[in-house]
């Protein structure tokens, strides 16, 4: 385009020659790319810019009113001050809340569709050494679970098998994928260990926490010795390769796929309860070496000081649950997580099910109204798992660099009454539509079929 | 011709004479079977301090038994001892009526449906039909089998009388009431039978399986019996143009109970079984008593108006639906050591009558709870009259038990040291006049 | 002279009744709740409010009241007061649930098995509940005769009874009655019914036998008033069952029906209307929002849950839509919990009701005045209005914010949970265990 023509053509103005230079004018506007009709928005814009919003960062300090600058799928830029680069198409947020996207630190979704019929029900498996099973490869990445717990902004979950003493290995997900290995962060993210529940107690959830005929004790006595186990056949496996004269030991299932844990490099998940258990499963952990996180605790807050020093982090069981034991109070599962918060505890929060998965904010809310410090509780429902599961450099808070993986509320993430009016999953955003959705629009065409 | 005449008048005679030797022989044979009409000897029991329930204690008395009777009680010098009564010298020690336990279930062979051991047998357990735990018509005295070391150690403890109940089902069966006299069961019996038993359980895979259907099924039946005897009294007074009523031996069994208002006895296992068997008696108008009761302390102003006869368990374990029993170990505990053993103490203290009872302990551990029970506030008196008289009256047995009167029957214990004291030693018992020694060697 | 003296007589006798039907009410406690935000729930918030309770009743609610010498004061520094919730859905205080072994038992009666010493009075009391509608379980397509109750944790069972409540009978319907979730045992037969249309059937097939029944006892009662009864009659026998069936007949009891899909409802309904027997809510209703037309032209309510769903086949296409929408669509929806885990946490599930379409105000609704109006207790609770009983509950925050904790909860102006009071003693026992 030659200015100096466009220049002259204007100068001249005549009303043809207007006509044709105005319609040039706009081609050119249309091909630059200023589009003055806001598209629907095509899912794969490479850059993206929330505009107007109120950003929650969790690290850092909250912005009244600020942009999101996201590009490539990673928040690009955060703050009062960004430069909003031509093409980029501008999500308009006024009135919104930008969050992370939560992580459900423990959960069941896609391996429990209806926990009453055994045929949709993949979490667990017979036996009690169950170290070979992957929870990812059962996965149902389209259980009608995962759109709705996305729609209430938990946009990454762990899936943890059950049953037995050793369950099977955990995996950590993205909610959003076409198959069950797209949805995959950490195929194998922790081996996951039942020690029994408190005696005398009530069942606990999922299962968990039977008052169970085998005492921790004996259940951890039972590791010692599949540890010992795995080392050993290592060692032996390791010989023989060297020299082919030796007898080779036949495949061993249960030490093979312990090996990890023995190693030190995946680590395992302690479904533990009672103050006692607590205490010696720490002691297992120093002696054995192995890199551990608690799963439940829920006497946690009576050996606080215990769990502190050993820097083990802890994830908390649902709060969905009767104390175990009238003594301790009817709030103490409410307490629990504020107590090891304060005490300087490592928490996270976790729905501990599928079809509550989305229930996740108000675990954290309930702990908050039992003095859990707000901030804390946010944290514990992004960051704080982010770190615990080793991927807070992509995920668990709005910052520079990790992925755009972000939720647009209507009010406190926490709040019951908030409204999510738009997720983004790695940039992309993501339909909200799920079960519910769906069949009240079918219902409510029922009302429309009526009116004339 | 004159001989002929008076022959058949000479043997007609000798036959009646015969005939009344005859029975009379074949009557002193059968009544000398049973022990009881056996002329027992008459004993004298001297020097003793006497406890007699009825009437001011004496310090040196005289007990003179005869023929299983007491004769005679007073002061040691204004009893003359008969010449042909054997003596039995009791100083040191105190004379008591015999204890009556209203509630037992002595003796009782039936046992418990026993927990099936191998796989198929669970099987089999779980898928044969069910069979119904009511046996209105069981009169317990059937199911009996006295042992000599159960009587003894019942003496021990100081009890001569005991109420068996029968120990299974909704309707449980009949009672009966028994003197410990010795291991001849015939002989032993008072009243049979006594009282119809029923318990607040459930059936098992069969109607009813909840406490509130057996609260309805109970209510049900009584209708039906009431039902049942006035459709039987109207055909059995003008059987004309009304149809047969159907024979049903369930009801036919309760119709001395429902409609004759014999006693019927519930066993109360917490305080809303007492309001529950209340609320039948009151609706049915029964001669209703409670057994069990460790909870009446729960329910004393329903107690105090409804003036059901009370029969006191000192089983002090708070019940599983009780309140103490659901906030741990610790709080249970503590109820069964410092809150139920003042069930009777405050009963009294609230002037509401009962006997004591022991039903569902040993009898080591009835002492022991006894003592327990006066240790949290029972006087010792309450507690003596609790196990005589009380019961004796409810029984409808006081004129011939429950205190130490000239006419009742010789059921007496002789303590050393005092009842209800932990050192205290019972030396020798008299049931209907019987006398069993248990003094020990060196004593 | 014996004019006046009957005038006085009179005049003191109807003062005497007056005075008696007055205090004879209630006999409950006096307090002062002063600076709430009180919920009144039927006219609106006062910021800064003041309630007076005397016996037991609301007496007074405005600003700056002043109470009677004695009285406990509590200071509610802004913190929300609200109608005692009402969960209209539970099984607690009883001692069994279920009369399984036959399919219909309507002869059995909650009342006959409450348990007071029930822990989970005192959890629901934690969570600010104060009256339940305790009933029979799902077993059977009927059940038995419900028992509405106050929590009065501490007091004997006889007191909790709210003798204004509805008497209510309980019907089930689906998977629950078919037993369909249960493993059966070779030797045991299925019990009838094993199929919805089953379930049905045996409905039918009672409320006739009770139509029946009460056809008998008719006859008998005209033969014996003739003026030449026979000689041979006798009177039927009386049955429990029946008897009961014939008392939601003459409508002495209301139905409560626990089903889930929309045929159940639908064919209840039908039921209904075929008998001429009232129902007073749909329990679970998991598919209310497939037939808000059919539920409102037969002005029927539902008790709902609000998202716990997908356990059973029967559950998997209820939404958490489902309170909201029929809310919306003027049916009365109370929202209860069925659980005593859950019932600590009613108001939250009522909370969750704003996110998918009602105004925190209607979600208060669904746990105080609504429930209320199901139970047919509305006159005495369920809103703090003067003139009504005092069962109120003080919450931290707003009762739907996911923040708010229950810390006092009042029935008949007594207080039976005291959170403040259960931390001093906590502190104190603390410090004894402490310094032994």
């Amino acid at each position: 385009m030659n200015l100096k023509k466009i220049k002259s053509a204007i100068k001249q103005k005549t009303s043809h020659s207007r006509l044709i230079l105005y319609s040039i004018l706009l081609v050119g506007l249309l091909m630059g790319g200023i589009n003055p009709v806001k598209a629907a928005g095509p899912e794969d814009s490479e850059v993206l810019a929330i505009v107007k919003v109120k950003i929650v960062p969790v690290v850092g300090e909250e912005i009244p009113e600020g942009t999101i600058l996201i590009k490539n799928g990673r928040i690009a830029e955060i703050g009062t001050t960004v430069s909003i680069p031509p093409g980029t198409r501008i999500v308009e947020a006024k009135g919104l809340t930008a969050y992370p996207g939560m992580i459900d630190s423990y959960s069941s979704m896609g391996l429990v569709e209806i926990s009453g019929v055994a045929a949709t029900v993949d979490n667990r498996e017979t036996g009690r050494i169950n170290p070979q099973v992957k929870a990812i490869e059962a996965l149902k990445y389209d259980s009608m679970h995962i759109p709705i717990a996305r729609a209430n902004g938990i946009l990454a979950a762990v899936v943890a098998p059950s049953g037995g003493l050793i369950s099977g290995q955990s995996t950590l997900i993205k909610l959003h994928g076409w198959t069950n290995r797209q949805m995959a962060i950490k195929e194998s993210l922790a081996m996951v260990v039942e020690l029994p529940g408190i005696r005398g107690g009530r069942r606990g959830f999922m299962g968990m926490g039977q008052p169970g005929a085998v005492s921790t004790e004996r259940a951890l006595a039972e590791l010692k010795e599949l540890f010992h186990k795995a080392r050993m056949y290592e060692k032996r496996r390791a010989e023989a390769e060297k020299n082919l004269l030796l007898p080779r030991p036949d495949f061993d299932e249960a030490s093979h796929f312990l090996l990890p844990v023995v190693k030190g490099e995946l680590p395992v998940i302690f479904s533990v309860q009672a103050d006692k258990d607590i205490i010696q499963t720490i002691k297992f952990v120093q002696e054995e070496k192995i890199k551990a996180i608690f799963y439940g605790v829920h006497q946690g807050f009576k050996v606080a000081e215990e769990i502190k020093k050993s820097g083990i982090p802890c994830l908390i069981g649902s709060l969905y649950e009767l104390p175990p034991l009238w003594e301790d109070g009817y709030d103490a599962l409410f307490l629990n997580p504020g107590i090891l918060n304060r005490a300087g505890i490592k928490i996270a929060f976790s729905s501990s099910s599928s079809s509550a998965a989305k229930d996740l904010p108000y675990h954290a809310a309930k702990a908050a109204a039992f003095g859990l410090d707000r901030k804390e509780a946010l944290k514990a429902v992004t960051i704080y798992p982010a770190e615990i599961f080793g991927v807070d450099k992509d995920l668990g808070s709005l910052e520079k660099g990790k992925l755009a993986n972000l939720v647009l509320a209507d009010g406190d993430l926490l709040e019951l009454g908030t409204r999510i009016e738009k997720v983004f999953i790695e940039g992309k955003e993501v339909d909200l539509s799920n079960r519910y959705t769906e069949l009240l629009e079918k219902f409510k065409r029922r009302e429309k079929e009526k009116k004339p | 011709m004159q001989s002929e005449k008076t022959k058949p008048r000479r043997n007609r005679g000798a036959l009646v004479i015969f005939i009344l030797v005859v029975s009379a022989m074949t009557f002193l044979s059968w009544v000398a079977q049973s022990a009881n009409a056996e002329v027992k000897p008459a004993y004298a029991l001297v020097n003793c301090r006497i406890i007699p329930v009825a009437g001011p204690i004496l310090d040196k008395g005289t007990i003179l038994v005869r023929d299983g009777l007491i004769e005679a009680v007073g002061p040691a010098d204004k009893i003359k001892i008969p010449p042909d009564a054997e003596v039995i010298e009791a100083s040191g020690l105190t004379a008591y009526p015999g204890l009556i336990s209203a509630h037992t279930n002595l003796f009782l062979e039936a046992p418990e449906p026993s927990e099936p051991r191998q796989p198929e047998d669970f099987f089999q357990a779980l898928t044969q039909p069910a069979e119904p735990q009511q046996f209105p018509e069981l009169l317990v005295l059937k199911q009996l089998k006295p042992k000599k070391q159960t009587i003894e150690s019942y003496h021990k403890v100081g009890i001569t009388t005991v109420v068996v109940a029968p120990n299974r089902g909704i309707f449980q069966g009949q009672s009966v009431v028994l003197n410990l006299n010795g291991d001849q069961l015939q002989t032993m019996v008072l009243k049979q039978p006594w009282a119809l038993h029923i318990n607040f359980t459930t059936e098992r895979g069969l109607y009813p399986s909840s406490l509130m259907g057996t609260v309805a099924f109970l209510r049900q039946k009584f209708y039906d019996t009431l039902h049942y005897s006035d459709h039987w009294k109207r055909y059995n007074s003008n059987p004309l143009n009304l149809k047969r009523p159907e024979f049903d031996p369930f009801l036919e069994a309760l119709i001395p109970f429902v409609v004759e208002k014999k006693p019927v006895v519930f066993q109360c296992n917490n305080q809303e079984d007492i309001k529950r068997a209340l609320r039948l008696i009151a609706e049915f108008r029964l001669n209703g008593l409670l057994t069990g009761c460790n909870e009446a302390w729960r329910v004393l102003e329903l107690l105090k108006n409804s003036r059901v006869p009370l029969l006191l368990n000192l089983d002090f374990r708070p019940p599983s639906t009780s309140l103490y029993a659901q906030q741990g170990d610790a709080a249970r505990k503590r109820a069964e050591a410092e809150i139920y053993p003042a069930n009777a103490a405050i009963l009294h203290r609230e002037k509401i009558a009962f006997a004591l009872t022991s039903f569902g302990l040993s009898d080591s551990s009835f002492l022991k709870n006894l003592r327990m029970a006066i240790k949290a506030g029972l006087s010792q008196e309450a507690a003596l009259r609790a196990l005589t008289i009380e019961p004796a009256r409810w029984l409808g047995l006081e004129k011939q038990l429950g205190t130490l009167e000239p006419g009742k029957i010789a059921n007496l214990i002789l303590t050393r040291g005092e009842l209800f004291d932990e050192k205290a030693k019972v030396v020798r018992v008299l049931v209907d006049g019987i006398v069993f020694n248990y003094e020990e060697k060196g004593q | 002279m014996r004019t006046s003296l009957k005038k006085i007589v009179v005049l003191s006798t109807i003062l005497t009744i007056l005075g008696f039907s007055a205090s004879s009410l209630l006999a409950g406690g006096n307090l002062l709740i002063k600076n709430a935000t009180v919920m009144t729930v039927t006219s609106g918030v006062i910021p800064k409010g003041d309630v007076l309770i005397v016996n037991g009743m609301i007496k007074q609610i405005g600003q700056n009241l002043t109470a009677p010498p004695g009285t406990r004061v509590i200071e509610a520094n802004g913190r929300y007061l609200i109608p005692g919730i009402i969960d209209t859905h539970t099984h607690i205080a009883l001692s069994g649930t279920n009369e399984g072994t036959e399919a219909i038992t309507p002869e059995v009666r909650m009342a006959d098995v409450i348990n007071a010493d029930d822990s989970s009075i005192f959890t629901a009391l934690t969570g600010g509940v104060t009256m339940v509608h305790t009933m029979h379980g799902s077993a059977n397509p009927i059940g038995g005769v419900n028992v509405v109750l106050k929590l009065k944790w501490g007091k004997p069972s006889e007191e909790l009874i709210v003798k204004e409540a509805f008497p209510t009978l309980k019907f089930a319907l689906g998977e629950n009655v078919k037993q369909s979730n249960r493993t059966l045992l070779p030797g045991r037969p299925q019990r009838y019914p094993a199929t919805r249309m089953g379930a049905n059937a045996i409905i039918r097939r009672e409320l006739l036998k009770a139509r029946d029944y009460m056809a008998e006892w008719d006859r008998y009662e005209k033969l014996k008033k003739s003026k030449n009864p026979p000689a041979n009659l006798i009177p039927p026998r009386k049955d429990l069952r029946l008897e009961t069936l014939a008392e939601l007949l003459r409508g002495r009891l209301i139905a409560r029906c626990h089903a889930y899909v929309a045929t159940e409802m639908v064919e209840f309904l039908n039921l209904a209307r075929e008998f001429g027997f009232k129902i007073g809510a749909f329990e679970h209703a998991w598919e209310a929002y497939k037939i808000t037309d059919e539920l409102l032209e037969a002005g029927v309510g539902v008790s709902v849950f609000i998202d716990s769903w997908a356990y059973k086949m029967e559950a998997a296409e209820g939404i958490a839509y489902n309170a909201a929408y029929c809310a919306q669509r003027g049916i009365l929806v109370s929202i209860n919990s069925d659980s005593s885990e859950r019932i600590r946490r009613l108001f939250n599930e009522a909370g969750k009701a704003v996110k998918y379409g009602v105004t925190p105000d209607e979600a208060l609704k669904m746990i105080t005045i609504n429930a209320a109006k199901q139970l047919g207790v509305d006159q005495i609770v369920g809103s703090i209005e003067i003139g009504k009983q005092a069962d109120l509950a003080l919450f931290s925050e707003h009762p739907m914010s996911a923040y708010t904790r229950c810390d006092l909860t009042i029935i008949e102006g007594e207080v039976y949970f005291d959170r403040e009071k259960l931390l001093q003693e906590r502190e104190a026992a603390a410090i004894k265990k402490g310094g032994n």
